[in-house]
């Protein structure tokens, strides 16, 4: 068996993503000015290359950007379509109201549409060009440590068979040591998950809650809408009590963004965030712009939306947490992007400073906390910051409060007003549906597709682009099966089946009589539901052999 | 004219390169075929069979075993030779191998997976797949002869090539190359390469899918492709139980097939099926279910249970 490569480096960015990509680059503007001795900067990317797993609507405000790269214009950044119409509307099963104003929140005037995707990279090409490394296709695996201080990262072994024996085409993982490692591995990051759990980063901080983005990309014979309308909508297909909303955005060459944000906190066990969005797609409002197009692009992707009670501590000894994996998003103006890139940016002043200085302790890193604080990350998410939390009390009570706050600032009677992580707030068959629960599960119909608006999961997959060796270990981690068949089947009716957007999760006649869960872990797009939402918390997800996942050019 | 260069399997040209010559005969009908190896001459009568003005036998101890570097130097000299004005070869792994070199050798344009010829005001135009399928490129190669073109397996027809009445003339060109021009030290084959199945030279397919329930029904469609001298293949979900071996599977993640007929049991027709297996030129569907989205493109569909058809059609085949 080969020996396992070691790379030494100064700092090691864990992910390039928004946040990944603002920190190298920041690094790279802060050597010129210094001068002198160059620091060594690597960064890790599982995707085939960056942008290839970057998922989001996307508006963009451009403000991080055009405080990282002023001139981005001239460097042709694919920004091009401003926002020009800004729409909320409100649907019931078979009509809509638009909102006569857009709420402040929801004003995008002056950011941009823009493919997440293509953003990202074209922000790579930025990076590459300061010479900074960057390894794409391969994962972090598991963080490298030295006591309780992380000293790298271990990329993820290649050529595993489904029992995790080396086939001909073994390459061990490489270790790259660090002496400080910011990781930005996105929503639920595996070696962020890892990284607070051990180091209880968590404490007295709300605990995370997140959201399923399930998003589609479709082209029209003709332009439905115009590019740079914004169409936000509430209710319709979900119900009061479920927290979300969908997306419609006009890009040019007639194609239309669209999607539903569904709150991976709702309570009914047999909800089902696809078919949600499959309904969604047949409701008139939305059946009239797809008819006559086609699909050309699916994807899934969770997004954190605690918001800044939710934020863990973000430093520790030699190491820094930035964007998604942070949880810098503002839920109310559903927008994360500039945030997190501006959460890269603060770190790589703090890590530049520090790895100069000599000094990667946690009170040293601290200063990224305090440089967070004085931002305008703090300005944007401190007003909003109980605002989740209210509409987990449902739509109405969450719409009042969030216009509410903004008269108060944000402060409210309880303030942190109190969160609780989304897979506690699933409610048993039992609880939710009484004596009733055995009728629900059973008159539960298998769902139709018209193969035109509509679409199974694993149809979506083709279009999400995913590929995973079909013969490698699975990287989703259950890690008692027997949970699923006896006590999930009886109490919950395996939500896994319903939450995972790709089709992984599947009960499966055992052969004597049972039924059993069957893992297609090729299917996964990696949006990270299953580790979120699983009742159980039984469920680890995993990075696969570096370069597998979704193809989402595009999205 | 154009260069072919042919594969051989057994002796026999492999439909791969039928295939190719049909698509070459689109360009110009003057097509010379090479054979390689260490002994060509069963191989060379039997495409001399094929609709070719002549067949070239290739014949050195060190083509024996496939370099790139011995195919590369004895393909390059051979078309510095005829001066063709295309080669054209099937896209198999190994023409994937070491066409890029012979291109780079020739300093000559290169056209991968070509899908389609037709000739646009007076020029050769290849169509040729992007973006994942998603999009057919229509592409006119530029600059001095030879170009180089690759089809892909499926994309043309090999049961319209004319018959012939002669063979065509066979002539061996000396080879070239000496034991020092090849670089390359071939070892055995890995364990993994040893089993695979190369079921995209298959003529007849019986492929089962989720509608196959216990190891009886797979009895009964092993039955099924005996008698109709087929290969056995599967959609992900049978391999992925580990009911038939993963190098059976077609699709996305499988291989590519374009076979004569293809029979699809239980098979509902997931794209990631369908992208495998929509070349073959007549699709049968068995399935329960009538929305199954195979039957869209199934020339022939049977509503019904595998347990009632799949008999009744064996038992019709071996009346006969």
């Amino acid at each position: 068996m080969p020996d396992r490569e070691v790379l030494d480096v100064d700092i090691l960015i864990v992910g390039a993503g928004p946040a990944g990509l603002a920190a190298a680059l920041r690094l790279a503007q802060l050597q010129k000015a210094a001068g002198g001795e160059p620091l060594s900067i690597a960064v890790l990317e599982k995707g085939r290359e960056p942008g290839a797993h970057a998922l989001s609507g996307a508006v963009l405000d451009l403000s991080a950007l055009r405080d990282l790269i002023p001139d981005y214009a001239d460097r042709q950044a694919p920004v091009d379509t401003r926002v020009t119409d800004d729409e909320v509307h409100l649907l019931t099963a078979g009509r809509a109201w638009r909102l006569p104003f857009t709420p402040p929140p929801l004003a995008n005037h002056g950011c941009a549409l823009i493919s997440l995707s293509a953003f990202v990279a074209w922000l790579a090409t930025q990076v590459e060009a300061e010479g900074i490394d960057l390894f794409s296709g391969f994962g972090g695996a598991e963080l490298l440590w030295d006591g309780h201080v992380v000293t790298g990262v271990r990329t993820g072994d290649r050529g595993l068979d489904r029992q995790r024996q080396p086939t001909a085409a073994f390459e061990p993982g490489v270790d790259i040591r660090a002496t400080l490692t910011i990781i930005c591995d996105g929503v639920r990051g595996n070696l962020t998950k890892v990284l607070v759990q051990r180091l209880g980063l968590d404490r007295d901080r709300l605990p995370q809650v997140y959201a399923l983005g399930i998003k589609e990309l479709w082209e029209t014979p003709d332009t439905r809408l115009a590019p740079g309308r914004v169409i936000h909508t509430m209710g319709y297909p979900l119900r009061l009590h479920e927290f979300g909303g969908a997306f419609l955005y006009g890009l040019p060459g007639n194609q239309i963004s669209m999607g539903l944000v569904t709150g991976l906190d709702y309570h009914d066990p047999l909800f089902d965030p696809h078919q949600a969005f499959q309904r969604l797609k047949q409701h008139p409002f939305v059946s009239t712009l797809l008819d006559g197009g086609s699909l050309v692009k699916y994807g899934a992707k969770a997004l954190p939306e605690g918001g800044w009670h939710a934020i863990p501590r973000l430093a520790s000894d030699g190491v820094l947490i930035a964007g998604d994996a942070g949880g810098f998003v503002n839920s109310l103006r559903l927008k994360g992007i500039h945030l997190a890139m501006r959460s890269g940016m603060l770190a790589a002043e703090t890590a530049f400073e520090a790895v100069r200085a000599g000094d990667v302790s946690a009170a040293r890193l601290a200063r990224y906390q305090d440089a967070i604080d004085r931002s305008a990350i703090r300005t944007e998410l401190y007003p909003v910051r109980n605002v989740h939390q209210a509409f987990g009390h449902g739509l109405a009570a969450g719409v009042a409060f969030a216009g509410l706050s903004m008269l108060t600032g944000g402060w409210w009677l309880r303030d942190p007003m109190p969160a609780t992580a989304g897979h506690e707030r699933t409610a048993t068959l039992a609880d939710f549906y009484g004596s009733a629960a055995e009728t629900a599960v059973a008159r539960r119909s298998a769902p139709k597709y018209d193969r035109r608006l509509t679409f199974d999961r694993v149809t979506g997959v083709h279009h999400s682009g995913t590929h995973h060796r079909e013969d490698a270990p699975s990287h989703l981690l259950v890690h008692d099966l027997e949970i699923c068949r006896t006590r999930c089947a009886v109490e919950y009716a395996n939500p896994c089946t319903r939450f995972c957007p790709a089709h992984v999760y599947e009960m499966v006649d055992d052969g004597q009589g049972g039924r059993r869960l069957q893992i297609n872990a090729s299917n996964c797009v990696h949006c990270k539901t299953c580790d979120i939402m699983d009742p159980y918390q039984i469920i680890d997800w995993v990075p696969p052999e570096g370069g597998d996942g979704p193809q989402y050019d595009g999205m | 004219m154009i260069l072919l260069v042919a594969d051989t399997s057994d002796d026999l040209p492999t439909p791969a390169s039928l295939e190719a010559l049909a698509a070459a005969r689109q360009i110009d009908p003057a097509v010379t075929a090479v054979v390689l190896g260490r002994d060509t001459a069963a191989a060379a009568d039997a495409a001399a069979r094929l609709p070719v003005t002549e067949i070239i036998r290739l014949e050195h101890p060190a083509l024996g075993t496939y370099t790139p570097d011995g195919t590369v130097a004895e393909l390059a000299g051979l078309v510095g030779s005829l001066a063709p004005s295309h080669v054209v070869l099937p896209h198999t792994y190994q023409a994937r191998d070491f066409v890029p070199r012979l291109a780079a050798r020739l300093a000559a344009p290169l056209l991968t997976e070509c899908t389609g010829i037709a000739t646009v005001e007076g020029r050769v135009t290849f169509a040729r797949p992007i973006f994942q399928g998603k999009v057919v490129a229509d592409i006119v190669l530029d600059g001095p002869a030879p170009h180089i073109v690759t089809v892909q397996i499926g994309a043309f027809r090999a049961d319209d090539l004319p018959t012939t009445t002669a063979p065509a003339p066979i002539r061996q060109v000396p080879a070239a190359i000496t034991d020092a021009d090849i670089r390359q030290v071939v070892e055995p084959p890995f364990r993994d390469a040893q089993q695979e199945v190369d079921l995209s030279t298959a003529t007849r397919i019986v492929a089962v899918g989720r509608g196959v329930k216990d190891e009886t029904q797979l009895a009964m469609v092993r039955q099924l492709a005996t008698a109709l001298g087929a290969e056995i293949a599967a959609s992900r979900p049978l391999c992925d139980a580990g009911w038939l071996p993963m190098d059976r599977q077609i699709g996305s993640s499988g291989q590519t097939v374009a076979p004569q007929l293809y029979i699809a049991l239980g098979i509902s027709g997931a794209i990631q099926h369908i992208v495998g297996m929509k070349g073959a030129k007549t699709i049968v569907a068995v399935n329960t279910d009538a929305d199954a989205p195979i039957f869209e493109i199934a020339d022939y569909g049977i509503v019904g249970d595998l347990f009632d058809v799949v008999p009744a059609l064996v038992a019709a085949l071996e009346a006969r």
